[in-house]
């Protein structure tokens, strides 16, 4: 279970803050690295940049991605996900305020995997969290492991 | 005629206004009487005319050999202004050649019918009739005749030949006439032709005279 | 080509040109023939008469001297005449004097007075002449003369025969003549009508019919043509140009509007993003003070962020409702025919399944058809059996009814409850985004549903209203008509 990394795309601080917190309270106690924009979430997932030198085998069971990030936003993080052989199948989860079809058909046409809507209210998002981690941490299989 | 027999003697004397219905009522008689007497007179006078006489014809005859013949050459100044039908010897035609010559008018010369007795009297004559009666001195009347110019007719028996010019025959009830050229010409007259068409024969002396 | 048709035009000229040329030739032969034939009667009676004379003159001696054997032969010279049918001599008294005849059994009149004289006669195809004999000016006879007309019979038939010649030669150089002279009038004619058919056929308007030699008619009529087609043109180009302009307008319009909808689309992707986000934050961190921070707070500072906490959720419904409302006339509009009953049973078998406690008795009338987007209607009908369901939410049992009734002549659709209905006098509120006439303590909701319904409505052309008074339910209508909405409340 430790293993298990969650890779959160999120530049709004407090929205970050209220995540973990969501996680916590769902006793999720996966290790959680965020990314502030785009480009550091693509540096630490192909180990380039800040994080360069990071074993790039190890990817996080499930990505996060907020879509307003600054330098590069979310979609263009998935598209970038997507080209690469290495993080190709890995589970994306959009989590973002706006549910405009038309975003939403970006978002899965691009290839995410799930879209899942940040609420208001904060008991209505801890539920969420709880059902997100209990799906994506534990009941789906992730895809296998290249070695 | 009948117009005549009225204004005869039946005429009304003029009077009073009373007249007038006395005439109208008269008149219808009159008219009935006068219609009677035409009638009968009529068929009188018809029946004298549908049966001309011998003479009758024969004057008409005699009239109208005058017109055949070309007497422009033929008349003398001496004749006057007449033309003269004589007849010589017994007067066969009585009043019948007055009345048939009267009025008519040959060469623009007024016809008149003439009786002569002697035959130097034919001299004023164009046309003369010998009557039979004169059978005798025929060849007499001829021989004074002679080189004057006129024409002689006769209904004696064998005219033609003893010297006369024109003889009347009587053909089936009809009178016809022969004509001895020789003698006409004889005398210079000139007949037309058109009345030797009509006549029963027409002749010359086998030898000039006779 | 028209030329070597025989078009009805060319027939009609050389028809013409035949009937007159016919007409005249046969009126003069005919007044020539008439005048001709009378003068040959008047010959005809002239030369009887001269024979009757004759006849006559040459029987004077044979009237005169009575030979009627004479008379008989001269009046049989006359077999040498044929066309003599009888003659006869009559003596003064009318007597028939000498005849001749033709034929044994011809007829001679038996008795002519001398009035009868001077006189000719045409009958049974015969013509008499009675003449008076005079000679030397004493009226002698009358000759009679009988001829038929066998002359003028022969002079007839040759003058049919003549005139069937010359009519015939005549009609055929006048066809002649006029074939190669009418072409003048018809080329110009069947051209111009050819033309003019190709014009129409084609719609090609930039034909021109050629002008003939000459300044007549003709070439007035083509040089009129080729102007109205001229006309033609140019307003053809006018209107081509203007519909082009319109088209140009028309594009430029649209860009415009695309532009302001992906405008308004890219606002409202903003908006929701970011109004959203802050109200997150306020939410999350109030319920952090609330849990982490649960000892020092007292019951006053936990209602103070708990009335933090609804007002921060509702802000972030309403912000979700005006999206909603903005979208709902950004999307495109697909009218079609659907069964309105069965959408409105569907829905309020949901209300129902999610309240299914609720004693409500629904009245939904039954094969109603209209013309609207299925989704727009949807969404209409939710609210409105939604506010039905929620505004008789009081009642123990509650009554709620879909229909249509024809209103002026329109037929509108109903929702009718008998709930707690609304005070008339401000009716004027009711359509209006976010304007309530409930407090939020006695119904929820946003105050966006009927703004949204009233939207949806008017982008279908149709009315909406409502009637109610207070406790006694509300009846909502609307209709889906072209017509379009006068007065209403965006």
């Amino acid at each position: 279970m430790n293993n298990k990394v969650i890779l959160l795309v999120e530049d709004n601080p407090d929205d970050e803050a209220l995540t973990v917190r969501a996680l916590k309270k769902n006793k999720i106690l996966n290790e959680v690295v965020v990314a502030r924009d785009g480009v550091q979430a693509l540096d630490y997932l192909f180990g380039e940049g800040a994080h360069a030198g990071r074993n790039t085998k190890e990817m996080p069971q499930v990505v996060l991605l907020d879509l307003k990030l600054p330098k590069l936003d979310g979609l263009g993080v998935l598209r970038r996900l997507r080209a690469d052989d290495r993080t190709r199948l890995l589970p994306v989860v959009i989590l973002t305020s706006s549910n405009e079809e038309q975003v939403l058909l970006n978002g899965y046409g691009l290839g995410a995997n799930s879209y899942v809507r940040k609420p208001v209210d904060f008991d209505a998002f801890v539920a969420a969290s709880a059902q997100l981690g209990l799906y994506w941490l534990v009941l789906n299989e992730p895809p296998p492991r290249r070695v | 005629m009948c117009t005549r027999v009225i204004s005869g003697s039946r005429s009304l004397p003029p009077s009073s206004r009373g007249r007038a219905i006395r005439w109208s009522v008269g008149f219808g008689r009159r008219l009935a009487t006068v219609a009677l007497a035409c009638t009968l007179l009529a068929s009188i006078l018809d029946g004298q005319q549908s049966k001309p006489t011998e003479y009758q014809v024969k004057a008409i005859y005699l009239y109208n050999f005058g017109r055949f013949i070309d007497w422009f050459t033929a008349l003398p100044a001496a004749g006057g202004d007449s033309f003269a039908v004589c007849v010589i010897g017994q007067d066969p035609f009585g009043r019948t050649l007055d009345s048939t010559l009267a009025g008519e008018l040959i060469g623009q010369r007024k016809v008149v019918a003439k009786r002569i007795a002697r035959p130097q009297d034919a001299a004023s004559c164009q046309v003369l009739f010998i009557s039979s009666s004169e059978d005798g001195r025929l060849k007499d009347i001829l021989a004074l005749l002679d080189k004057l110019k006129v024409l002689t007719v006769s209904d004696m028996p064998r005219f033609s030949e003893r010297g006369g010019m024109i003889q009347f025959v009587l053909e089936k009830d009809k009178i016809r006439f022969e004509v001895n050229l020789t003698n006409t010409e004889h005398a210079g007259l000139n007949l037309s032709s058109e009345l030797l068409k009509v006549a029963i024969a027409v002749k010359r002396n086998s030898q000039p005279g006779d | 080509m028209a030329r070597t048709q025989d078009s009805t035009i060319t027939k009609k000229l050389t028809r013409l040109n035949m009937l007159v040329s016919g007409a005249a030739l046969l009126m003069a032969c005919a007044t020539f023939v008439t005048y001709d034939l009378f003068t040959f009667r008047e010959a005809i009676v002239r030369n009887l008469s001269i024979q009757a004379s004759v006849a006559g003159s040459n029987s004077v001696t044979a009237l005169v001297f009575n030979d009627s054997h004479t008379a008989e032969n001269t009046l049989s010279a006359l077999k040498a005449a044929p066309n003599i049918v009888s003659a006869g001599i009559y003596s003064l008294d009318g007597q028939i004097f000498a005849a001749y005849r033709r034929d044994p059994h011809t007829q001679l009149p038996s008795f002519v007075s001398a009035d009868q004289a001077e006189t000719q006669m045409f009958k049974d195809g015969n013509v008499m002449v009675t003449r008076s004999i005079v000679f030397q000016g004493k009226p002698t006879g009358i000759v009679y003369v009988r001829s038929d007309l066998r002359t003028l019979s022969v002079q007839l038939r040759r003058y049919a025969i003549i005139a069937g010649v010359v009519l015939a030669a005549s009609l055929g150089t006048a066809l002649l003549l006029s074939s190669v002279f009418r072409r003048s009038i018809t080329e110009p004619i069947v051209h111009l009508a050819e033309v003019a058919r190709v014009v129409s056929r084609d719609k090609n308007y930039t034909i021109r019919a050629t002008r003939p030699a000459g300044r007549d008619e003709l070439s007035t009529l083509v040089e009129s043509f080729n102007e109205m087609l001229i006309q033609i043109q140019e307003r053809d180009g006018a209107l081509q140009s203007a519909r082009d302009q319109l088209e140009q307008r028309v594009d430029e319009r649209t860009f415009q509007l695309a532009t302001a909808n992906k405008e308004l689309e890219s606002f409202s992707y903003s908006v929701s993003h970011d109004l959203r986000a802050p109200l997150r934050t306020i939410d999350g961190f109030s319920h952090a003070l609330l849990e982490d921070c649960a000892d020092g707070l007292d019951e006053a500072g936990r209602t103070h962020l708990n009335r933090i906490r609804a007002a921060t959720q509702r802000m972030g419904l309403l912000i979700d409702d005006l999206l909603n409302l903005s979208r709902l006339s950004r999307t495109d509009m697909h009218r079609q025919s659907l069964d309105i009953s069965t959408l409105a049973s569907s829905i309020a078998s949901d209300l129902r399944k999610a309240q299914p406690g609720r004693q409500i008795e629904l009245r939904i009338e039954e094969g109603l058809k209209a013309t609207a987007d299925p989704g727009l209607l949807r969404v209409v009908l939710e609210n409105l059996l939604s506010n039905a369901w929620k505004f008789t939410s009081k009642r123990a049992s509650a009554r709620i009814e879909f229909g249509m009734t024809p209103s002026n002549g329109t037929p509108a659709f109903f929702v009718r409850d008998d709930g707690a209905g609304f005070d008339p006098a401000y009716a004027d509120r009711l359509f209006g985004a976010f304007q309530r006439l409930h407090a939020m303590t006695e119904f929820a909701g946003t105050g966006v549903g009927l703004a949204t319904v009233q939207r949806i409505i008017h982008r279908h052309g149709g009315r909406i209203w409502a009637e109610s008074a207070v406790d006694h339910g509300a009846t909502f209508y609307f209709t889906l008509s072209e017509m379009v909405a006068q007065g209403a409340q965006q």
